[in-house]
C-alpha cells in the first residue's frame, strides 16, 4: 500500500522470471513443461499401487538422477534434494513401521524397543515402502516443477491442450496476489497487536486472533480483485475467443522422445522390481 | 464558459463529430436509491483536454468508468441515457471493443499489473486485440519510449517506483491506439516524485494532441496547466459548470468554493490577497503565475508571517537535530537519542537525535526509504527499537507492554480498515478500555464520549466495515485516543484519499493538537504539512536532515537537500525578485487578509 513496499520488501520469487536456457546438458529447460508432467503421469499412478521397496526406490533413483544432469538447480536446492529428502524417507520408514500392523509383516524380530512401541524389522520395511512411494511421487513432480515457469505452463496449457486462455491468464493474474497479501497481512497482524489482541498464547488464543485477520483480508483482497478485474477488461481482456501468442511453446519431438522413453523405461521398472 | 441547459448539445451539433459525448446521463449503482451522477449532458472534443470536477461522492469516478462501458457492463449499475463514444453507443458494444476506442488508467497503479515484465504488460492490451506480433511489438515499444520506460522493458513491475508503476499503466493505455484517454485520479496514491514523472509524461501527450483527455484529478496544482475545459459537478452529481479552464476558475471562484471544489493553492492565495486589497490581475492559477503577478505589483505591505511558533519568523535558522533549544517548561513529549534500527541487514535509521516538546504538531517527511514509517513505529511501539534509546513520557516503548503503550501513545495506521477488531463501532471503541480493566460504567461514558466527539453517535451499532471512508477514518483516530493517550502518531494519513477527505482529517488533527494533544504525522503531502504541522522533521537515508519550525524549515533548503521538493505556494514566494521580505511566505495563513490601512 505504501509507495515504499517495493523498495522495501521486494517478492522473494519471481513467478514471471523468464524461462531460462542453461545449455543442452540441462535438458529438462528445454523441454515442453506439458512433456513434464505428461512422462512421469504413469509411475506416479503405479506407485500408488505398489508395495515392495525396490520400485519406489529405483524411481526415486532415476528422477534424482534426472533433477542433478537435467535440470539447473541452485546449490541450496540440490543439498536439500540430496541430504533432505533421504533423511526425511529414513524418519518416515521408521514413525510408519511402528504403527504398521504387526500381522502383515513379515519379520518379527524387534529393531528397537520403548514402552509400549516397538519397531520390527518387518514393519520397518513397509515403513520405508511408504515412505519412498511418497518420496519417489514428490520427486517425479520435481521434474517438471523444478524446471518449468508459471508463465509457460500456462502458455502451453493453451497452446496444446486449449485450455481457455481467459482461465489460465487469470490465474496467471493472481499470482501477483500472493506477495501483496503477505504484505498486507503483516500490516494487519502489526494493527491488531497495536490493539493489544496478541495477550493470550495457546492454540485457542492463535485461532482467535487469526480469524480476526481474515475479515480485513479479504475485503481488501475483494476489492483488489475486482480493480483488478475492471483493468483486464479495460485492455480488451477476453475479446476475441483467442489471444496473440508472442511466445509460442514447442510441442517438439524431443518431447515425444522424452515421453515415450520414461514411459517405456516406467514398464521396463515395474516388469522387473515389482512382479 | 457555458452553463449546462439542454440547448447545449443541440448547438454544438454542427461541431465536428466529438471524441465523447454525453448525453442526459444518469448512473444509479445496485442497492442504492439515488443516481450520481444526475442527468450529465457534455461533449470532449478530439485532441481535447477536460478536467472532471466535484466534491467527494458526485460520481465523477463511476462517470469516467461510464465513458469506456464498464459501467453498466461490468459494474452492477443501471445507466439511463447515452454515452457514445466516436459514434458507437456504450451500451450496445462491449467493454473488449470500446477499449480501442477509450483507454482508462486508474487509481491504484498495483491493480493494473497482469503480468511479470514491462514488454509482457504493454503487449497484454494489444495481444487481447489478437493484433500481430509485429504490430504488438511495434506498438509495445512505441508507447514504453512515450513514457521513457523503454530501457527497462525486462524487468518485473514491481522493482518501479510508485511513479513509475503509474507511467507503465499510461504506456498501457497508449498501446491500446484509443483515441481517448481517461484517468481516474492518477497521482492519488503517488508521493511527490511520482505525481511529478506522471505529469511530465501526461505534458507530453497534451502536446502531441493525439488524444483526447478526461481527467479526474483532485490535485489541480499539478493539473491545472494541462487543462482546455472543465466540468463541474454538484453534491447531487449534477453538471453545475461546464467551461474554459480559466475562465471557470477564476470567475466562478465563489460557486467552486460553496460546492466544496479544492482550488488551486496559488489561486487561493490571490483570493487571500485580493481580500487585504491587492489584486493580481489575470488571478494565477499556477506557482509560476503567482510569483509573475506579485513581481508585477510595486508595492507590497509586509507579509505576517506567524505562526504557532514564535521564532519561525527568522529565516534559515534551522536547528539542527539535537542542538540546544530553549530549556521547555515541561519534559518533552518524545526524546530520542543516538537511536540506530536494522531491518535485516540494512541499517534504516542512523544515530536519530530528535526531541519533540508537548503540544507540538510534527510532520515526518522524506523521500521512499528515508526511514519516516520505522521510526514513528519505533516511537509508538509498533516494532523494538534497542532498550534506552526512546522516551516518551517517561516510558520506553521498547520494554512497555501493550497496555500501558496505549494509555501514552496512540497509533493510527495507513488504512483504517487493518486496525478493526470488533463487529459494532461502539464495541470497537470499548475493546481498549476494557483492556485497560475499566468499570463497565466507565467503559460506556468514555464510549459515548469518544462517540460524540467524532460524530458517530448514531452509527454505534453498525458494523466498522460498513462506515464510509472518513467515518472509518474518525473512529480509527476514536479507537487510538480513547486509553487517554496525549500523544498521536498517524502512518501516512491521507495517502490514496481526495483532498476532501485529507482536509477533514487534518482539521480534526488541528482540534486535538488544539486540545494539547502532541501528534506526529507521516505523510508525503507537503502543502497539508504546511499549513497544519508546528514542525518538520526532515529524514534523508535514515539521518535527521533537519528539524525545526515549520516556517525555517520550508524556507531553508532542507526540503531540496533531502530529495524533496518545496510544497507550492513556498516555491511561488521564493522566486520573487522585487519583495524579498515576502521570499519566507510558506502557508497561506502568512499572508495578510482582511482590508490592510
Amino acid at each position: 500500500m505504501t509507495p515504499s513496499r517495493a523498495a522495501v520488501s521486494k517478492p522473494p520469487i519471481d513467478p514471471y522470471a523468464a524461462p531460462a536456457d542453461f545449455g543442452p546438458w540441462r535438458f529438462l529447460h528445454r523441454l515442453n513443461p506439458l512433456s513434464k508432467i505428461a512422462a512421469p503421469v504413469p509411475a506416479m499412478a503405479l506407485l500408488l499401487f505398489t508395495r515392495d521397496v525396490m520400485t519406489p526406490l529405483v524411481f526415486c533413483l532415476v528422477a534424482l538422477a534426472l533433477l542433478v544432469i537435467g535440470a539447473h538447480l541452485h546449490a541450496r536446492t540440490l543439498l536439500l534434494l540430496l541430504l533432505a529428502v533421504p533423511a526425511a524417507v529414513g524418519v518416515m520408514s521408521v514413525s510408519f513401521g511402528i504403527w504398521a500392523d504387526p500381522a502383515a509383516s513379515a519379520d518379527p524380530t524387534v529393531i528397537v524397543e520403548a514402552g509400549p512401541l516397538h519397531l520390527t524389522v518387518g514393519g520397518w520395511l513397509i515403513g520405508l515402502a511408504t515412505a519412498l512411494r511418497l518420496a519417489a511421487i514428490v520427486l517425479l513432480a520435481l521434474i517438471g516443477g523444478l524446471t518449468s515457469t508459471g508463465p509457460d505452463l500456462v502458455r502451453s496449457l493453451v497452446q496444446q491442450l486449449r485450455v481457455p486462455y481467459r482461465l489460465g491468464y487469470t490465474a496467471l493474474a493472481a499470482f501477483r496476489f500472493v506477495p501483496r497479501f503477505g504484505h498486507e497481512l503483516e500490516v494487519i497482524r502489526q494493527a491488531h497487536r497495536v490493539r493489544g489482541i496478541s495477550d493470550g498464547r495457546g492454540p485457542i488464543a492463535w485461532l482467535v486472533r487469526t480469524a480476526g485477520y481474515v475479515v480485513p483480508l479479504l475485503a481488501g483482497a475483494i476489492r483488489h480483485a475486482e480493480r483488478v478485474a475492471l483493468a483486464m477488461d479495460s485492455r480488451a481482456f477476453g475479446a476475441h475467443p483467442t489471444r496473440t501468442e508472442r511466445y509460442s511453446i514447442a510441442f517438439r519431438a524431443r518431447d515425444w522422445f522424452f515421453i515415450v522413453a520414461f514411459w517405456a523405461a516406467t514398464a521396463v521398472v515395474v516388469i522387473v522390481f515389482a512382479s | 464558459m457555458t452553463v449546462a441547459d439542454p440547448q447545449d448539445a443541440a448547438s454544438e451539433e454542427s461541431r465536428a463529430t466529438p471524441a465523447v459525448r454525453v448525453q442526459s446521463v444518469s448512473i444509479r449503482h445496485d442497492g442504492r436509491d439515488i443516481t450520481t451522477p444526475t442527468d450529465v449532458t457534455f461533449d470532449v472534443d478530439p485532441g481535447e483536454v477536460v478536467l472532471l470536477l466535484g466534491p467527494s461522492g458526485c460520481g465523477k469516478s463511476t462517470l469516467a468508468l461510464a465513458l469506456n462501458g464498464l459501467v453498466p457492463h461490468a459494474v452492477p449499475a443501471e445507466l439511463t441515457g447515452t454515452v457514445t463514444v466516436s459514434g458507437m453507443r456504450t451500451a450496445h458494444e462491449t467493454v473488449a471493443r470500446l477499449s480501442e476506442r477509450v483507454a482508462m488508467v486508474f487509481q491504484d497503479p498495483d491493480s493494473q499489473m497482469v503480468t511479470g515484465t514491462l514488454l509482457d504488460e504493454v503487449a497484454f492490451g494489444p495481444e487481447n486485440l489478437l493484433l500481430d506480433r509485429a504490430e504488438v511489438l511495434s506498438r509495445a515499444e512505441e508507447s514504453l519510449r512515450q513514457v521513457g520506460l523503454w530501457e527497462r522493458r525486462g524487468d518485473n513491475p514491481d522493482t518501479l517506483s510508485g511513479g513509475g508503476r503509474q507511467r507503465l499503466a499510461i504506456a498501457c493505455a497508449l498501446a491500446m491506439k484509443a483515441a481517448v484517454l481517461v484517468l481516474d485520479e492518477p497521482t492519488a496514491n503517488l508521493d511527490p516524485a511520482g505525481i511529478d514523472e506522471v505529469y511530465a509524461v501526461l505534458r507530453s501527450l497534451v502536446d502531441s494532441g493525439d488524444h483526447a483527455i478526461v481527467l479526474v484529478e483532485h490535485n489541480l496544482d499539478a493539473a491545472i496547466e494541462l487543462v482546455d475545459r472543465v466540468i463541474v459537478l454538484d453534491r447531487n452529481g449534477r453538471l453545475a459548470i461546464q467551461g474554459p479552464a480559466r475562465e471557470v476558475l477564476v470567475d466562478r471562484v465563489d460557486e467552486l468554493m460553496r460546492l466544496g471544489v479544492w482550488l488551486p493553492v496559488a489561486l487561493l492565495a490571490a483570493l487571500r490577497l485580493r481580500e487585504a486589497g491587492i489584486r493580481l490581475d489575470p488571478l494565477p492559477l499556477t506557482p509560476r503565475e503567482l510569483t509573475a503577478a506579485l513581481d508585477a505589483q510595486d508595492a507590497l505591505p509586509a507579509p505576517v508571517i506567524a505562526g504557532a511558533v514564535p521564532e519561525a519568523g527568522a529565516t534559515g535558522a534551522v536547528h539542527e537535530a539535537g542542538a540546544a533549544r530553549a530549556p521547555a517548561a515541561a519534559e518533552p513529549a518524545v526524546r530520542v537519542t543516538a537511536l540506530d534500527l536494522d531491518r535485516g541487514r540494512t541499517r534504516i535509521l542512523n544515530g536519530i537525535d530528535v526531541t519533540i516538546e508537548r503540544g507540538s504538531f510534527v510532520a515526518i517527511v522524506g523521500t521512499n526509504g528515508a526511514g519516516k514509517t520505522t521510526l514513528l513505529q519505533a516511537i509508538a511501539g509498533v516494532i523494538r527499537a534497542p532498550a534506552g534509546r526512546i522516551d516518551v513520557l517517561g516510558l520506553d516503548p521498547a520494554k512497555a507492554d501493550a497496555r500501558t503503550l496505549a494509555r501514552t501513545v496512540g497509533f493510527v495506521f495507513q488504512n483504517p480498515e487493518h486496525q478493526f477488531i470488533k463487529s459494532t463501532v461502539a464495541e470497537e471503541l470499548a475493546h481498549g478500555p476494557r483492556l485497560q480493566g475499566i468499570a463497565a460504567d466507565d467503559v460506556e461514558e468514555r464510549v459515548s464520549g469518544m462517540l460524540d466527539r467524532f460524530d458517530l453517535q448514531e452509527l454505534r451499532a453498525e458494523h466498522p466495515f460498513l462506515l464510509s471512508g472518513g467515518q472509518k477514518r474518525r473512529l480509527s483516530v476514536g479507537t487510538a485516543l480513547i486509553d487517554g493517550a496525549p500523544l498521536l502518531a498517524l502512518d501516512e494519513p491521507t495517502f490514496g484519499q481526495d483532498r476532501a477527505r485529507a482536509s477533514e482529517l487534518l482539521t480534526l488533527l488541528d482540534g486535538l493538537n488544539a486540545q494539547g494533544t502532541t501528534v506526529l504525522v507521516v505523510t508525503h503531502d507537503l502543502q497539508l504539512v504546511a499549513e497544519h504541522s508546528s514542525h518538520i522533521l526532515v529524514l534523508d537515508s535514515g539521518r535527521v536532515a533537519a528539524f525545526g519550525p515549520t516556517a525555517s524549515v520550508l524556507a531553508s533548503d532542507a526540503l531540496d537537500g533531502a530529495g524533496l521538493r518545496r510544497p507550492p505556494l513556498a516555491r511561488a514566494f521564493r522566486e520573487l525578485e522585487r519583495h524579498p521580505s515576502w521570499r519566507s511566505v510558506t502557508r497561506l495563513r502568512d499572508l495578510p487578509s482582511g482590508p490592510t490601512s
